[in-house]
Order: C-alpha cells, then structure tokens, then sequence
C-alpha cells in the first residue's frame, strides 16, 4: 500500500460519514437538521482542502492501485462541488424524513467518497469495489422515502439493473484477469485475444450502467423519478462524471487503442445513447422523467468526445463535464421548487412560471437552452469543444449526428419554457416560494451557465493544465 | 479436471444466471441468479489463479473481494425488498408498474 496518503481528501470524507452516522443515533430528533449542515459543511471544507493542495507537488503521485493526477484532482473537484450543491439542496426538501438526516448525508458523502477514489484508481479490483460504493449508497439513496411507494419501486429497479450489470462486470473482470493475469491496468502486458476482448467488453457494460449509456439505460428514467430531488440530482451528475473519467482514463490512456479497438463499439453507443435519450424525451410528461431521459442523451454527447480518443477529446469530455454539472444541477433545483409547490412533478406544474416567480423561470431556461446548446450559454461551448474534436479525428458524421441531436433536444427543452412564459397559470397556483438553499444552488448553476459561456477561458485553461493523462 | 472444465461449468452457471434474471417474475429468484452470476466469476478467477497464474494472489483475493461485496450487495436489496413489501404486499416485478413513461 504506497502512498496511501494520496487519497487523504477521499479518505476523510469516508471518515466524517461515519462520524454522520454515528451522529444520528446521538443527535436528538429536534436537531437532526443540523446533521444536513454538517455534510455540506465536510463536504465544502474538503473541497477547500483539495483546492489548497493543488499548489503542492507532493499531492500528486503513483500508488499501489491508484494514480492522483491533475486529471483525478480535477474530476475529485467536479463531484465534491456537485455534493456540495446537492446537499444545499436537501436541505430544502421537505420530503426527507428530518430523523435520518444523519444517514442520508453519510450516504451521500460515503458515495462521493467512492466517486473520488473510482477517477484515481488503476486496478480493476479498487474500481470494482469503489463503483460498488457508490452503487451500495446510492440504492439506499434512492429509496430514501421509505413510505413512498414510488421512491421504493425506483430504489428496487435501480438495484435489481445495478446488482446484474456489476455481476457481469465482474465476470469481465475475471476474464480479463485470466487473459492478463493482473487486475493492474497499466501494468497489464495482456496479448490480445478474444477472451481479453470479451472482457473488456463485458467492463465497458458495467460502466455503461453507471454512465446511463444506451444498452444498459433502463433503470435511469425510473430511479430518477422515484428518487428523492436532491439524490436525483446527484445521480444525474456525479456517477456519470466520475465515470466518463474512468472510461476515458481506461480506454484512452490505459489501454494501446492499436491492440484493442473498441471505438467502433464506443461510436455505436454514442449514436444509439444520444438518439434514444432525446427522442424518448419528445413523449414525457414529468419534469423529472424528461430531464432523466435529457441526461441520458448528454450523456451520448459525452461519449462522442471519449470516441474521438485524442487530447482534445479527453479536454472536451471534462470541459463538457463541469459544463453540465452546471446546468443540470440548475435545471433539477428549479424542478425540485417548482414541483414541491406544486405536489407533483407533472409539466403542468410550470404554467405561468414567468408570472408567479420570474427569477425561478428566468434561471431555468438559462439551464434548458444551454443543455440545448444555443449560443452565448456554456452549454454551447463544451458541445462546440466535443463535436470539433470529432470533426479533428475525422468523425465529421458523428458530429453531424450530434447536431441534429442537439437541434431535436432543443424541440423538448423548450416545450417547458413554453409553458412557463405563454401559458397562464393554473388556478389558484401561488408563486413558487423556495428555501433559501434552493435559490444559492440555483444562482451558482446559473452563474456557471453565464460565465463558461460568455468567458469559457478559464475553464478552457484550467482544462488543459489537468488533461495531461500519464 | 482441466481449466476448459472450470471455464465450461462457469460460462453455463452465468448464462443460467443472465437468463434467470432476464425471466424470474419474482424478485428473490432474480436476487438467486444475480448470485449465480457473481459465482459463476469467482469459479473463473479461483480456476484462472490455480491454472495460468499460480505464482500470485490476484485471482483468489478478487474472488474473495467479490463474495464479499455480492454478500453486501443482497442484503441492501433484501432491505429495499422489505420496505417496498411493507407498502405493496408482493414480491412480484410485474405489480411494479407506477413509474412508467
């Protein structure tokens, strides 16, 4: 066990869950909230700690089963800010039970935690056992409102998909360590052959479950729906970050693409992934369910950037990452106000937004038309980043087929700004009155969504420090 | 017994398990084949240890890893399944049809 030390931001979240949990049976009932400051709290100062540790050499390094680059250290940033976003957002929700709120955060930190480790680590074993921390946490997550029947049936068709696509991965796993015999994915020497192919391939699947890609997408739109807001949001941004990271670390930079050309297979699902996503989400009614479908095809973007398999994709990847933590977490904190006003998540909800509250309206079509990718937005920006690194590699047809992806999402996006600017509101709908973490994460998202897309530089440079993969 | 043995009885127990999963209507024999599936891997990494890569530890510590995590895996769902039991009384998939779109 080299340089463990290196993993200390990851280490020390894992260690204040437990401290939330042990918290929980010790808090008395009437302060349990406090248990929600405390997460974001931990969540925020070790985000504090990574960001001072940047400066330093000795935070980056090689250890036994896992690599911290520049390229970890900024993936680990993306989540960290992510969790921090969504546990502001549970502090406003009310239907969390406010008991277990010492839980629910230990949850939430325990799943980061394994999200920080999974875009550092190296060996299939450290992989396995951090997806399978991440995905532990999140069934629990999902089913977090116990008595709604909604809430358990998305948690048990979440677990039932992930339980299946992690024992075929591991299978692959199996095969791929009796074709290489090691786990170590850099230190593999594997010859080629047809059993390392099938395990890669079986791999690439149970990643793809994480990532919502095509094939293994089913569970998304249900787990989404039933899960309580802030965990949706969560789900729809940090595992799919962190695992895009891992995608790209494995079969960019890990794996000699001459011996093992999957980018076929990689081009294929990001045709179907996108074009499944967008046009699923032209047919659905709840706000929640059409954003899962919505994230599932940003997801098919992310791809395009992962099979052009050069440095400007891996930039494009992570340029688009952080752009759509921005605006999908902007886009679910306005559906959680809106729809807690409401009691129901329907797209009716959002009639006559404009008139009830401007600002909520205003900051959700920022996020909808920049997911859409129109201009001055940020959104716009990392799809221009992706589709001209496939353009570079000579995918010009998948770039094609992206942009007509792109026009066609705009058609659902703004299906529901329409409603909120030329609808007149339902009867007896008040003005959506929102907590005041609702309105912080929402003013950072959209804040992100204006200033990547007018001044992307930034972002663009500090991409380029942190893509250098070893 | 040769390595094509071990590697035959574990591809039938994880096709056995993708198809059991694929068509059990109730939820404990999907949890049943899902297990099958882990196990049919740790044949495969126990068998690959002692057959091609005998001069280390990797498979049989994988293997272990893995029972452990599969372990941990069922009683989270065990636990969903009894919550989602409480308010539904069935175990049955095809009674879950509120989410749907």
């Amino acid at each position: 066990m080299q340089n463990l030390s290196l993993l200390s931001p990851a280490l020390a979240l894992s260690g204040l869950a437990v401290l939330a949990l042990l918290a929980d049976m010790l808090v008395p009932p009437s302060r349990a909230r406090n248990l929600y400051h405390f997460g974001w709290a931990s969540a925020a100062g070790t985000l504090a700690w990574l960001v001072a540790g940047l400066a330093d050499p000795a935070s980056r390094g090689a250890g036994s089963l896992w690599v911290v680059d520049a390229y970890a250290q900024f993936f680990g940033m993306t989540i960290l800010l992510a969790l921090v976003l969504c546990l502001l957002m549970g502090l406003d929700y009310k239907a969390l039970p406010e008991r277990h709120a010492g839980t629910f955060t230990a949850l939430m930190l325990l799943a980061s935690s394994g999200l920080m480790i999974l875009v550092s680590a190296t060996d299939l074993l450290l992989i396995f056992v951090a997806l399978e921390l991440v995905s532990l946490s999140s069934f629990v997550l999902v089913g977090f409102e116990r008595g709604n029947p909604k809430s358990n049936e998305g948690a048990m068709k979440y677990f039932l998909f992930g339980a299946f696509s992690s024992a075929i991965m591991v299978y692959g796993i199996s095969l791929y360590y009796g074709a290489a015999g090691t786990t170590h994915l850099i230190r593999g020497a594997a010859a080629p052959g047809p059993m390392l192919m099938l395990g890669l391939i079986l791999i690439l699947l149970g990643f793809g479950f994480k990532a919502s890609l095509a094939p293994m997408h089913f569970w998304v739109p249900d787990a989404y729906e039933g899960a309580p807001t802030p965990v949706t949001t969560f789900l729809s941004v940090a595992p799919k970050i962190a695992t895009f990271a891992l995608l790209v670390r494995v079969f960019v930079s890990v794996l000699p693409a001459a011996q093992f050309d999957l980018q076929a297979l990689v081009v294929l699902m990001a045709l179907t992934t996108m074009t499944i996503g967008n046009f699923t989400a032209f047919f659905q009614n709840d706000a929640k369910r059409l954003l899962a479908y919505s994230s599932i095809a940003q997801a098919g973007y992310l791809l395009i950037g992962l099979a052009a398999g050069t440095g400007r994709g891996v930039e494009a990847v992570m340029m688009y990452s952080f752009v759509y933590l921005a605006m999908n977490v902007g886009a679910f904190a306005v559906v959680q106000a809106v729809g807690q006003e409401a009691g129901s998540y329907d797209l009716s909800s959002f009639d006559g937004l404009a008139q009830r509250s401007l600002g909520l309206a205003l900051a959700m079509t920022f996020c909808l038309l920049s997911l859409a990718g129109i201009p001055p937005l940020a959104g716009f920006m990392g799809k221009l980043y992706i589709f001209s690194s496939a353009v570079e590699t000579g995918h010009w047809w998948l770039a094609a087929a992206g942009l007509v992806n792109s026009v066609a999402s705009a058609y659902f996006y703004f299906r529901i700004a329409h409603r909120m600017f030329f609808r007149a509101p339902r009867e007896g709908a008040a003005p959506v009155v929102a907590g005041p973490y609702i309105y912080g994460a929402v003013a950072v998202a959209v804040v992100g969504v204006l200033l990547f897309g007018v001044h992307p530089e930034p972002l663009i440079a500090g991409v380029r420090a942190s893509a250098g993969l070893p | 017994m040769t390595l094509a043995d071990y590697m035959t009885v574990s591809a039938l127990l994880f096709l056995i398990g993708v198809f059991g999963a694929l068509t059990r209507r109730n939820i404990i024999g999907i949890l049943m084949s899902i297990e099958l599936m882990f196990n049919a891997a740790n044949l495969n990494l126990a068998a690959f240890d002692r057959f091609l890569h005998p001069e280390g530890l990797i498979g049989q510590t994988l293997a272990i890893f893995t029972i452990t995590v599969a372990a941990a895996e069922i009683v989270v769902g065990l636990a969903l399944l009894l919550a989602i039991y409480r308010n539904t009384d069935t175990t049955y998939v095809e009674d879950f049809h509120l989410l749907k779109g």
